[in-house]
């Protein structure tokens, strides 16, 4: 028994600092909410029609435009449909404003010109003057071409009449004949009759085969380039001409002007094996909203006229081109198949953008908030100092009220101060947790909570005493009566915490957080340090000496039974 | 065994301490009963005639804070707003103190992302601070709006949930009497935030919510001895007042320490934090805390278990002990020893006609009242 208690005591201490080290070694400190360090709060929510999945896109997107700007811990939560973007350190609105609105909303767009985008900045004069030859083509063993073949390509084909389903006999031709010309040849199909189910050919001929086209995307922030080209053109403007990457930025696009968004395909895109290698299926709407749109278009492309003279078709989300296609006929009716030189989860990505940009999110700004720094800081300063002293006070308290026995309050309290510090510093570091001044407030706060878990054991602890128990025997019955109540509030308090935190937004469910974590860690420190600490201390001489407990041992009067 | 009662020797601090009190508060529930009517009437009279102040976030809205400055004052302000094209008449314009430096808060209606900027550079040029300097917020009223359901929604759920379990741990009864002082306590918060007209903030319902819990951790600690003390008297016919009585002056002191070290870190925060160290936000958090904090510790005492003594009488094992209490000495003796007196037990043989004497004649009472009676105590040198 004995053995037990000084091995959960122990063990509580050396987990407990043992974390606090690793937290300080690791350079985890909590980090600060808004409200204490100063910066903007967006919060959107999404209006009209859209899933769950297009919600999740729509975050990752904000934070690859938020981590790009490199914004100091930002915080973008979804809560339930709503998107909290936290910024603290920003200043200005506008920008705020124009980083976090998102769509999700795909444009397809005819590609004027493409280059890689090498580190030394060919890339504008290649586009300012039009002309083909400048596009470098590096150690390419396939014959020099023009600039639709020196670029990493993939292709768009159709699936004959039935999405989804094996293109039987569309074979997926891996043509590296020499010349511009060859990258389009459509192959004809046997038995295909009316759909002119044609296909893709065209695989990758490009030079680097470690960067095929197609997205890396949620992460290719950290790996944009060096040299951004010079801006031209607004993306989310349809009609505009402009300059953009891809995903990883490996390459550099001129796309004119778009001619059909992402909605022209139904919301079933998927990653799938077409025929050898990993690409996207998706089908066409029907009818002037669908594929008559596209078709326009593919046409174009599929001519290489004017208007798409490269004959590739870029699909374009938030100013960075997912994919540029090849197209491979003129026509399209029922699917589109997209292949090429997909690795699975660029496959992936790509049918996720697709999904998303068949049924885009409206978000629309419902709140914004900007805290200034000075407030902040001051607020900050006023809470811990407040706080600090507050905790003073209580344990100056305890001390004269259980005299010696405060000891056990006052390690208790610094302990489970320590472990909440811990879980804050580590989940700001791993999950982008901010302390707010809610929180601050809260866990101060709940050092009434946890003393309180002293006073009820301590009490309970006096009452077995009274009726003329000797200490040890007290000391374990009190603890048993008291870790019941203790218990029975606490899950109380945990069932508000964990209501709150599922069924609210903001400043209340950061709230319900901190709420949940000190009562988490009351009810540990109650039983792996309070209960060992107590149980052990009754048992050694000092303490069973009489007036220590500030228990006085009148007891003798009870029932007169002495 | 002598019928002799235990009577405390010390003085009130002394019983205090050594949970030796013997304070009636089931006998004097009514007091308690007519404060709480009268807070609550105020608070529905103030609630349908004044409202409550509500702040951007629920109602939806823009506010701009701008230092100010010779030129940066109220008026300025109003100036600012009309120019602006913004109606002035519900605007709220106030001058915020925030340690060394002052501010003025200005608070109106949705407006449009270009009314709101326009502003914010008009009031910056006026005040000739940076337009950094001067911060906006703004949240739309359906968001307001939503922001206000949930957490009603939050509020109700949370409710059902807790009265769920305590029904479960405890019983239905205790439950309801949780409940019923828990609605109390919110609406006598809410109305002492409608009557002085203080703003309310996500921060004043985050502390709200905070004294919901911390108020029904207490209702839970002073039922649970409740509950411990029916069981320990259960052969002794005490009635349902006494026991109610006993348990809440044996939690007695539990209660106004866990509240003392509950109102000391927020007194710090309100004197401290927002009073001397100037931080406005602290100060709103604060203030609720304690509003709540003070109801919720005296509705645990004054509303829940007099509530809860009401409801058990129904129950047929209280029922025929209905009106029976014991109070000066006898309660003190109860308190001390946890157990019922003699002298009582003698009473309630004369009251409680129909039922056969033989029954409760024989045995001396204290014997029953322990489930375990206590090792003797070693003596030991003193």
């Amino acid at each position: 028994m004995t053995r037990r208690l000084v091995i959960s005591l122990v063990g509580l201490l050396v987990v407990v600092l043992g974390s606090f080290a690793g937290n300080l070694v690791a350079d985890n400190t909590p980090a600060l909410g808004l409200d204490l360090q100063g910066g903007i709060s967006v919060t959107q929510e999404p209006v009209g029609e859209y899933d769950s999945a297009s919600l999740d896109l729509a975050v990752e997107r904000i934070r690859d435009r938020v981590d790009s700007l490199g914004v100091a811990e930002p915080e973008i939560i979804r809560q339930g449909d709503a998107i909290v973007v936290n910024l603290p350190g920003v200043d200005n609105q506008d920008e705020a404003l124009r980083l976090v609105q998102v769509t999700g909303a795909v444009l397809l767009r005819p590609v004027l010109l493409a280059a890689p985008n090498s580190p030394v900045d060919t890339s504008s004069t290649t586009v300012a003057d039009g002309s083909s030859t400048t596009v470098a083509d590096g150690s390419s063993t396939s014959t020099p071409g023009d600039s639709s073949t020196s670029a990493p390509v993939t292709t768009f084909a159709v699936s004959t009449t039935a999405p989804g389903g094996p293109s039987r006999g569309v074979p997926q031709v891996a043509t590296t004949v020499p010349g511009a010309e060859t990258t389009t040849v459509p192959v004809g199909s046997t038995d295909a009759p009316s759909s002119a189910s044609t296909l893709a050919t065209e695989t990758d001929s490009s030079t680097g085969t470690e960067a095929p086209l197609g997205a890396e995307a949620p992460a290719g922030s950290d790996v944009s380039s060096p040299t951004p080209p010079a801006a031209m053109g607004d993306p989310a403007d349809p009609s505009a001409t402009i300059i953009v990457q891809n995903t990883d930025g490996s390459e550099i696009y001129q796309l004119g002007p778009s001619f059909a968004t992402g909605e022209v395909f139904n919301n079933d895109a998927k990653a799938d094996i077409i025929t050898s290698g990993w690409g996207v299926r998706v089908t066409l709407k029907s009818g002037s909203s669908g594929s008559d749109l596209w078709n326009v278009g593919a046409a174009q492309c599929f001519a290489k006229s004017t208007t798409c003279p490269t004959g590739r078709m870029a699909i374009v989300l938030d100013g960075v081109v997912q994919s540029a296609p090849s197209v491979n006929q003129p026509s399209f009716s029922g699917g589109v198949d997209i292949t090429g030189s997909f690795k699975e989860s660029e496959a992936k990505d790509l049918a996720r953008v697709l999904k998303s940009g068949a049924l885009p999110v409206r978000l629309e700004v419902q709140a914004v908030q900007i805290v200034s720094p000075t407030l902040g800081d001051d607020s900050l300063h006023a809470a811990v100092v407040s706080g600090l002293i507050g905790v003073l006070l209580v344990l100056l308290f305890m001390l004269a009220y259980y005299r010696l026995l405060a000891i056990v309050v006052v390690i208790g309290i610094t302990l489970s101060g320590l472990v909440q510090w811990n879980v804050i510093s580590l989940l700001s570091t791993t999950n982008g947790l901010a302390l707010s001044l809610a929180g601050i407030a809260g866990i101060i706060v709940s050092i009434g909570v946890t003393v309180d878990s002293y006073v009820v054991f301590f009490e309970k602890l006096k009452d077995e005493l009274k009726t003329g128990r000797s200490l040890k025997n007290s000391a374990e019955r009190g603890f048993k009566s008291a870790w019941r109540t203790i218990l029975a509030a606490d899950i109380v308090s945990l069932i508000g915490a964990f209501t709150l935190w599922y069924l609210t937004v903001g400043s209340v469910r950061g709230f319900a957080f901190f709420l949940g974590l000190s009562t988490l860690c009351d009810i540990i420190i109650a039983w792996f340090f309070t209960r060992p600490a107590m149980l052990l201390l009754a048992r050694t001489k000092r303490f069973q000496r009489g007036r220590i407990f500030g228990v006085d041992n009148t007891v003798n009067a009870t029932g007169g039974a002495a | 065994m002598s019928n002799e009662l235990v009577t405390s020797r010390r003085g009130i601090l002394g019983r205090l301490y050594h949970g030796e009190t013997s304070f009636d508060f089931v006998g004097k529930r009514k007091i308690g009963f007519a404060i709480s009517l009268i807070l609550i009437v105020l608070t529905l009279g103030s609630l349908l005639t004044r409202g409550l102040n509500l702040g951007i976030d629920f109602e939806g809205g823009v506010a701009w804070q701008v230092p100010s400055s010779e030129t940066m004052d109220v008026d300025a302000a109003r100036a600012v707003l009309e120019e602006n094209g913004v109606q002035t008449e519900n605007a709220k314009v106030q001058t915020l103190t925030n340690g060394t430096t002052t501010s003025i808060r200005i608070q109106v209606g949705d407006q449009t992302a270009e009314v709101r900027a326009k502003i914010q550079s008009d009031l910056a040029t006026k005040a000739k601070v940076d337009v950094n300097e001067v911060s906006v917020s703004s949240v739309s009223s359906s968001w307001g709006r939503s922001i206000t359901e949930k957490a009603v929604r939050a509020l109700i759920a949370f409710m059902v949930l807790v009265g769920i379990y305590i029904a479960w741990r405890f019983e239905w009864r205790m439950a309801f009497a949780a409940i019923l002082a828990m609605l109390h306590d919110v609406l006598i918060s809410v109305g002492v935030y409608s009557i002085i007209g203080f703003e309310v903030t996500p921060a004043t319902v985050v502390a709200f919510l905070t004294i919901l819990g911390f108020s029904l951790y207490d209702t839970i600690v002073v039922f649970d001895k409740v509950k411990d003390n029916i069981d320990k008297f259960g052969l002794s016919r005490t009635s349902m007042a006494d026991i109610t009585n006993v348990s809440m002056n044996q939690v007695l002191m539990r209660s106004l320490n866990t509240s003392l070290a509950a109102v000391l870190p927020v007194l710090s925060l309100l004197v401290l934090g927002s009073g001397v160290l100037g931080a406005i936000a602290l100060r709103e958090f604060a203030i609720a805390l304690l509003v709540g904090l003070i109801t919720g510790s005296y509705s645990s005492i004054y509303i829940a278990s007099p509530l809860l003594s009401i409801f058990k009488q129904r129950e047929s094992r209280y029922k025929n002990l209905k009106g029976i209490h014991a109070t000066g000495a006898e309660l003190a003796h109860m308190v001390i020893t946890g157990g019922a007196t003699g002298a009582k037990s003698i009473r309630r043989q004369n009251v409680d006609s129909d039922d056969s004497s033989a029954a409760t004649q024989s045995s001396p009472t204290s014997t029953t009242l322990l489930t375990h009676p206590p090792r003797p105590r070693k003596k030991r040198r003193r």
